[in-house]
């Protein structure tokens, strides 16, 4: 029997109390607490630009030559996934998170006319539907990626959890006032260069993040003006506030690779060629896919009656996306594309008019 | 860098500006649309309304009618919500966790919401201010054991999203636990990296890995993974936080040990439950699970052979070097028959039941509640 077990004492190796990672590290809270920010300090904020972490230890502490091997991380090249203000990001998101259950006044719900309610729960099922892809595809890269770049696998983990809330709060729109789902799109299902099936982090990230949510955020700004009630409005609000992070994940992380890895610039363009063929396409609820597009006309229009000025306001909103999309490209170091006539953004816009 | 977060969140119910419509051209006046409506309808189940009770809009309280309804096989491979009408013919998405007794807890939903409920930030939420510097001896064992505890959260989280995507949608309510699951992790792998590096320590060693390797390696499905990962593991670190708790030298650690101990009670209980439903719904899941016990308690124990994390924790309940030998040994013995007793208590209840005398050593020198020599 041990000495631990029988109470015997025993004597101590402690040669562990010598192996440590860089020591006297004092990180100081700020006036926003203890953030992952204020501890990346002296070599514990320095993530390698390559990793050879194999067995999952945190950054900065000392290896253990017979530890086992654990980690066959895809992700292991620091351009391939990080940014620059992902300890901003991750640490917001922990102050911004918020309940669906509780702080959405769901007794503001009113019965609605019957056409306003099929259209409200059309988009809610859509909505269910596509924040299910922005859950499961980050999620997956997390576990793909080495521990050695844990913030921008923190911000991940954050979104995963938001998507998780927007999927429970549009299934509850759904079900709370007298309507129910309605049919599935379709539109996230396993189609060649879709989200799901990217082979890259980037460019998932280019299709997820800039194109797909950038989309979804257009709208969700837009909720004052889709809103019914009070309860939509919040739901769209704090939807937006989330979507905003990660949108600002893509364009962040797009810039820190464009900056870093400039010999995949003319790769990024081809992600966003194919993202921009998207924009339009079926995974936009203000997009040309017939069941979500109506939807939408009859909640801004406010009924079937007014469908034409619903259209109207979506083709402004759709324009206003596609400005937006440039403006995340520009910001993210791409914007030349809109200039040598790579992009069909600008004629899209015209279209859209 | 300019990391700062925002000073604080706004509240949910306060007024957001309000947008400004996007501008209607002339031309976009004029148009005129010939909709089709052809999705209007189409439903399965119309007229549900489903009213907020004494604790909000749960997600369990959308279970009704044929929204509550989950089939024991998910054939459905798209992201086709639970309740919605199909669309057919489109491509699949590729699940590989389709049989309900693959990941099924019946207290998923109550979970999720009680995890969000209870969310706690580090940055802010952590008293910080009230760790004072502490002896070298000390600080070493504290910092070791966080550097231990960011591992188990590095598995956490590894494990957990590597299973997340793979399980389909007609089961959401667990998809949606284990996404606060893994922000749990998330949460803990910064907390413990945090208190390693506030109070003039640092980083220690890294972990022998045998049991994150067989976490990790649990490949044969999400239920392996959840013995591993939640019983085996889960309850250890449940028990590390309680007694860790107990010896905190500040409120700082008070605080966050005793919520990563909340945090870790969900993620067991939604382990028991689970477990609990899987062998009563698919055949040779008991005895597969009565396997992978076995075969786990060899790496589990092969770890705990190893002597860095006894003494960090010996150092750490000794309040120093001196007496780590003696009492702090002594409330590490404390805590590892604590670990057993549990471990075993769920094995009980699960219907696996272990006979101690034949526990690999040293868990079997624990097992014994008195702590006297069999």
């Amino acid at each position: 029997m041990s000495e631990a077990a029988n109470g015997a004492e025993r004597e101590l190796d402690l040669g562990w109390m010598d192996r440590t990672g860089p020591w006297e590290t004092r990180a100081e809270p700020g006036k926003y607490g203890l953030t992952i920010a204020d501890i990346s300090i002296g070599d514990y904020g320095d993530a390698p630009e390559v990793s050879d972490n194999l067995t999952g230890r945190a950054r900065g502490a000392a290896a253990r030559p017979a530890s086992y091997r654990i980690g066959a991380y895809a992700v292991r090249s620091k351009n391939e996934i990080w940014l620059d203000n992902a300890s901003f990001l991750y640490e917001e998101a922990l102050q911004r998170q918020w309940s669906s259950a509780t702080d959405v006044p769901w007794h503001t719900i009113e019965p609605l006319p019957d056409d306003v309610e099929q259209a409200e729960c059309q988009l809610a099922t859509f909505l269910t539907e596509v924040e299910f892809v922005a859950g499961d595809v980050p999620a997956r890269w997390v576990s793909l990626t080495t521990p050695d770049f844990y913030e921008p696998r923190q911000v991940l983990l954050a979104q995963v959890m938001d998507e998780s809330r927007h999927m429970d709060v549009f299934r509850k729109r759904a079900l709370a006032n007298g309507g129910g789902l309605m049919q599935a799109t379709g539109a996230t299902s396993g189609f060649v260069g879709s989200i799901d099936l990217s082979r890259d982090f980037t460019e998932m990230s280019s299709r997820l993040h800039v194109s797909g949510e950038g989309a979804v955020l257009t709208l969700f700004r837009m909720g004052e003006l889709m809103a019914q009630n009070e309860a939509e409005k919040v739901i769209y609000r704090l939807c937006a506030q989330d979507e905003a992070r990660h949108v600002a994940f893509g364009v962040m992380h797009l810039r820190y690779m464009s900056e870093t890895a400039p010999e995949r610039r003319e790769e990024i363009h081809c992600y966003l060629d194919e993202a921009e063929g998207g924009l339009i396409g079926a995974a936009n609820p203000v997009g040309q896919l017939t069941p979500t597009s109506e939807s939408m006309a009859i909640i801004l229009g406010g009924g079937k009656e007014n469908f034409d000025d619903g259209m109207n306001k979506i083709i402004a909103i759709r324009r206003r996306q596609l400005q937006e999309y440039r403006k995340r490209v520009i910001s993210a170091g791409f914007g030349e594309r809109f200039e040598n006539g790579r992009s069909r953004v600008a004629q899209m816009i015209e279209e859209a008019a | 860098m300019a990391n700062k977060p925002a000073a604080k969140p706004s509240s949910p119910n306060q007024p957001a500006q309000k947008p400004v419509p996007p501008k209607s051209t002339a031309s976009d006046e004029k148009r005129t649309f010939e909709p089709k409506y052809n999705w209007m309808n189409k439903t399965r189940q119309w007229g549900v309304r489903v009213k907020p009770g004494k604790a909000g809009l749960r997600l369990g309280d959308l279970n009704v009618g044929i929204y509550g309804e989950t089939p024991t096989q998910w054939a459905d491979q798209s992201r086709n919500p639970r309740g919605a009408v199909p669309r057919r013919g489109m491509p699949p998405v590729g699940y590989s966790i389709r049989d309900k007794a693959g990941l099924w807890a019946d207290c998923a939903a109550d979970l999720y919401e009680e995890a969000i409920q209870r969310r706690w930030a580090p940055a802010t939420d952590v008293p910080w201010d009230t760790i004072e510097p502490l002896p070298d001896d000390v600080e070493h064992a504290v910092c070791q054991v966080c550097t231990e505890l960011v591992g188990y959260a590095n598995v956490d989280i590894e494990t957990i999203t590597g299973w997340q995507h793979q399980m389909s949608y007609g089961y959401h309510e667990v998809k949606q636990f284990l996404a606060t699951a893994s922000f749990d992790a998330a949460r803990h792998y910064e907390c413990f990296r945090k208190r390693a590096l506030a109070n003039g320590g640092g980083l220690g060693l890294e972990g022998p890995g045998m049991v994150n390797r067989m976490i990790l390696e649990s490949r044969g499905g999400w239920t392996e993974a959840v013995v591993y990962l939640l019983i085996m593991r889960g309850t250890f670190a449940m028990t590390l936080y309680k007694y860790l708790g107990r010896h905190a030298h500040n409120d700082a650690e008070r605080f966050i040990y005793g919520h990563a101990l909340a945090d870790k009670a969900r993620h067991v209980t939604y382990a028991l439950d689970h477990l609990k439903y899987a062998m009563a719904h698919a055949d040779d899941v008991l005895q597969v699970v009565r396997t992978l016990i076995a075969i786990g308690e060899g790496g589990l124990t092969r770890d705990l052979r190893d002597p860095v994390l006894a003494e960090a924790l010996a150092v750490v309940f000794g309040r120093g070097v001196a007496k780590a030998a003696g009492r702090g040994m002594a409330v590490y013995g404390d805590m590892m028959r604590d670990y057993v007793a549990t471990y075993l208590g769920y094995c009980q209840w699960l219907g696996v039941p272990r006979d101690p005398a034949r526990l690999p050593p040293p868990l079997n020198e624990y097992a014994n509640p008195t702590g006297a020599e069999a």
